[in-house]
């Protein structure tokens, strides 16, 4: 069998796996140089065999250009990278692959057209005689799928799979190309806990099998329970690189960016003001009986696993779908909110989960996503007035930080939380006293997290009352003033802040979903 | 993205029955219309349900089914091929051109297919080299193409070519037109392509997501030049058979055929955002537009009427398919 063949099941000894502190890849002194920035500064990293190394840093630090380096999907500018002591170049993704170099990335980077079988063996197909052997890769995949404990059919198309079930089929495709390397970038952002726990258990047991795993992750804990070492990027340089029994996560944070851990959820005590929204008995697509309030002032968190009926929840309260019973009030009086239009009317807004697809005019510039929905304000006799238009963009680039080389620069140019600083600064332009933000924080660095929290005070300070949906516990625990617990598409608890501990909440919310937590 | 579906990893779901299922029903449903306008068709009129007809039905769908079937490659990168009918136009003015120079059939045939891998490299080319989008790189071949033809013939009608190569297109063998088995000999290996090795896959995974099919190790340019090279050489081959059945070689043969390859694809559940189709979808599509003409004909309808026939169900056919879609 040709060395390239995927492997499926039981670790097959390999040469390597003894040989654990050996380096497989050095990086000494790799820069990259992209038009107008300087990504990597002179990166000096080691990984060695069999280990699973962290790498942390804010959005824009460079850990995003070092894995495209790592895979080929980009050139380095310069320095040297050594495979085994040997020196490579890396310069396409063929090369990285015949090195068994493997990528699992943040967003799901598969063909979803195609069945779970083919994406598994995209590039790698069976042949005989020069046709595929379908029947036989079908049931290559679903070995391997079963093998996992991931009970996905291989059989069917990926898209017709939840984000988290595609992560796990990136995942699992990658375990199979007889990996040397793999490289695990936020891989839990779109998992349910469940499914992060068998992903971890496929990335202990790579592993055990000799694999080196680099793993991304804004989530600390997460590289607590899994890393053996953790290096820290800033500004495209390498801060530190430790091993993970010899540092806490307070020390990450501070090499990150030097603030200390309880300044990251930024909280101030603001005073309620009179009742804002009132729903009463919601039902619709995804989720029944929702009664919440919200006053002004307050931050109503929405927790729960993915697909227990939040985002449903607030896309209905948006207009996006038809109730199918229940009120809603809004300032005392009711209102019927059929369309986003009528919610932008009636004061409520909305930062959608995926900035990508919901958020943003990605092959736009900064300033037209900035503007968009003030377009009416900005052109009273049908054309739009630069002047106003460019002060309005210019106000909330500076207002809110957002890196970039200028208004003109396109959006998808930008950092994850860059663009989210978009998606946030667009409805502050807009003004609204509702703001749902649905997941603000998912792939946000350390340093915007907290603007974001700052800027949640400010509005809660100028009247304003938020709804936030959050699949991280600690988030929503220390920011929300009261946290409904959502499950299976009912609401099942409601707490005031501080209330109850995490681990009530958190049984709230998988009662029924047979986790094993 | 959205929370609208459970996502416990322990859950089976059966989502390819219904897409398997749905996948014949497409094909079903086509050919449930196809049936239906044939059998108003024989009640209607006398001279539908004949073999001379059926016999010109079959020739006509031919030709459009051979070039809808490199269309359809190109739609399912995600891409578009405009000059399928100029390339018919040359083609045929240039086989009718060396055949009246004295070169033996196989020799004229041979060359003449040459225009196919030339053209569709030059396509692929573009796109990949110089970044020219599939409409724009193959809307200035279209006209392109046409001004050769045109310089080649003076704008002048080819006649007098051999009768060998004449008749060609008028045998049957078993029954069948000779034009239907070229169409078959052009079909079942497109078939085995797309849908039995990697290449095919590659296609679809281009169509699909171009850049996972990259960091798969898929060469994207391969399989850009290989769709381009399918479709032009499938119109050049289209353009002989075209001089054959007309008998005479015209550079302006095949005007509004890429339209019509488009439509046939497109009718067969192709979707022009790509990575959905396959070949038997183009095949019905063609049978169903030649159909409608030949109908139309028969029943003796104002031909600019029949234009606006072909458009509306065009219309309702994909719409209709879009609905099932959804439904799913």
């Amino acid at each position: 069998m040709p060395s390239n063949k995927p492997h499926t099941s039981t670790p097959s000894p390999r040469a390597a796996a003894g040989d654990s502190n050996a380096p497989l890849v050095e990086l000494k002194a790799v820069h990259k140089r992209f038009i107008g920035t300087h990504a990597l500064k002179g990166i000096d990293l080691t990984l060695n065999k069999g280990e699973i190394h962290a790498i942390i840093g804010e959005n824009g630090a460079g850990k995003s250009t070092l894995i495209k380096i790592l895979t080929g999907a980009h050139e380095k500018s310069s320095g040297t990278i050594l495979w085994e002591g040997r020196e490579i170049g890396l310069r396409s993704p063929q090369e990285a692959l015949g090195l068994g170099i493997n990528a699992v990335h943040q967003e799901v980077v598969l063909c979803p057209h195609l069945s779970v079988a083919a994406n598994m063996f995209l590039g790698i197909e069976e042949q005989g005689f020069g046709l595929m052997r379908q029947r036989a890769m079908i049931q290559r995949a679903q070995a391997t799928l079963d093998d996992l404990g991931f009970r996905l059919p291989a059989a069917a198309p990926l898209n017709s799979l939840t984000i988290g079930q595609q992560q796990l089929v990136a995942a699992a495709r990658a375990a199979m190309r007889g990996t040397k390397l793999l490289i695990f970038d936020e891989p839990t952002a779109y998992l349910a806990r469940g499914e992060t726990d068998l992903l971890f258990s496929l990335i202990r047991r790579l592993k055990r099998e000799g694999v080196t795993i680099v793993y991304i992750s804004h989530r600390l804990e997460e590289i607590f329970e899994l890393a053996d070492r953790v290096s820290v990027l800033r500004d495209g340089q390498l801060v530190a690189s430790r091993a993970i029994g010899e540092t806490s996560q307070a020390q990450l944070i501070r090499d990150m960016v030097a603030r200390s851990i309880d300044q990251v959820h930024h909280k101030e005590a603001i005073k309620k003001g009179e009742l804002l929204l009132e729903v009463d008995g919601l039902s619709g697509p995804g989720f029944k009986d929702v009664s919440l309030t919200v006053r002004r002032g307050e931050i109503v968190g929405l927790y729960g696993l993915i697909g227990a009926g939040r985002s449903e929840f607030v896309q209905c309260l948006y207009g996006r779908q038809p109730k199918s019973a229940g009120r809603v009030s809004l300032r005392g009086a009711a209102v019927k909110i059929a369309s986003e239009a009528d919610a932008i009317r009636n004061g409520i807004v909305l930062v959608p989960e995926s900035r990508r697809d919901q958020g943003l005019c990605l092959n736009l510039d900064v300033g037209f996503n900035l503007a968009l929905p003030i377009f009416r304000r900005l052109s009273p006799m049908g054309l739009v007035q630069r002047g106003a238009e460019r002060a309005a963009v210019e106000k909330q680039i500076s207002d809110l930080a957002i890196a970039t080389a200028g208004r003109h620069a396109q959006a998808f140019t930008l950092s994850g939380g860059n663009q989210q600083k978009i998606v946030i600064g667009k409805w502050l332009n807009h003004g609204a006293d509702l703001f749902i933000f649905d997941e603000p924080t998912v792939g946000v660095d350390v340093g915007t997290k907290v603007q974001i929290y700052k800027i949640f005070a400010e509005l809660l300070k100028n009247g304003a009352g938020i709804i936030m949906i959050s699949s991280y516990l600690p988030e929503v625990y220390d920011l929300c003033d009261t946290l409904h617990v959502f499950r299976a598409g009912r609401q099942v608890a409601a707490y005031a802040a501080g209330e109850v501990g995490h681990d009530v909440i958190l049984g709230d919310a998988i009662e029924t979903q047979g986790s094993r937590r | 993205m959205s929370e609208n579906t459970p996502s416990d990893p322990g859950m089976a779901p059966a989502p390819q029955k219904a897409k398997s299922k749905f996948e014949f029903l497409r094909g079903l449903t086509l050919l449930g219309l196809l049936l239906l306008i044939w059998i108003a068709l024989s009640l209607a009129t006398e001279s539908f349900l004949t073999t001379q007809n059926m016999t010109n039905l079959m020739r006509q769908t031919s030709l459009w089914a051979i070039i809808a079937i490199g269309q359809t490659f190109v739609i399912i990168t995600g891409g578009i091929d405009l000059s399928v009918g100029a390339i018919v136009g040359l083609s045929s003015t240039v086989v009718s051109i060396l055949l009246k120079a004295g070169f033996p059939i196989w020799a004229a045939v041979a060359i003449t297919m040459l225009i196919g891998p030339i053209v569709g490299a030059f396509h692929a080319f573009g796109i990949l080299r110089m970044g020219l989008p599939p409409f724009i790189i193959t809307l200035a071949s279209m006209t392109g193409l046409r001004g050769i033809g045109l310089l080649l013939t003076d704008g002048l009608t080819i006649t007098g070519l051999p009768d060998e190569f004449v008749n060609f297109s008028r045998e049957s063998f078993l029954g069948i037109p000779a034009l239907a088995w070229m169409a078959l000999i052009v079909a079942i290996p497109a078939f085995m392509l797309l849908h039995h090795t990697r290449w095919g896959r590659y296609i679809y995974a281009v169509g699909s997501n171009a850049e996972a099919a990259r960091l798969s190790g898929v060469s994207i340019s391969r399989t850009i030049y290989l769709v381009y090279i399918t479709s032009a050489s499938c119109a050049t081959f289209a353009g002989i058979l075209t001089a054959s059945r007309i008998s005479i070689g015209v550079a302006t043969t095949g005007e509004s055929w890429e339209l019509q390859s488009i439509a046939a694809a497109v009718i067969g559940g192709a979707s022009l955002f790509g990575a959905v189709g396959n070949v038997l979808g183009p095949v019905l599509g063609s049978l169903l537009l030649t159909t409608i003409n030949n109908g139309a004909n028969l029943l003796n309808i104002n031909p600019f009427w029949q234009r606006i026939i072909a458009g509306a169900l065009i219309v309702l056919i994909v719409w209709l398919d879009q609905m099932r879609r959804k439904k799913r």
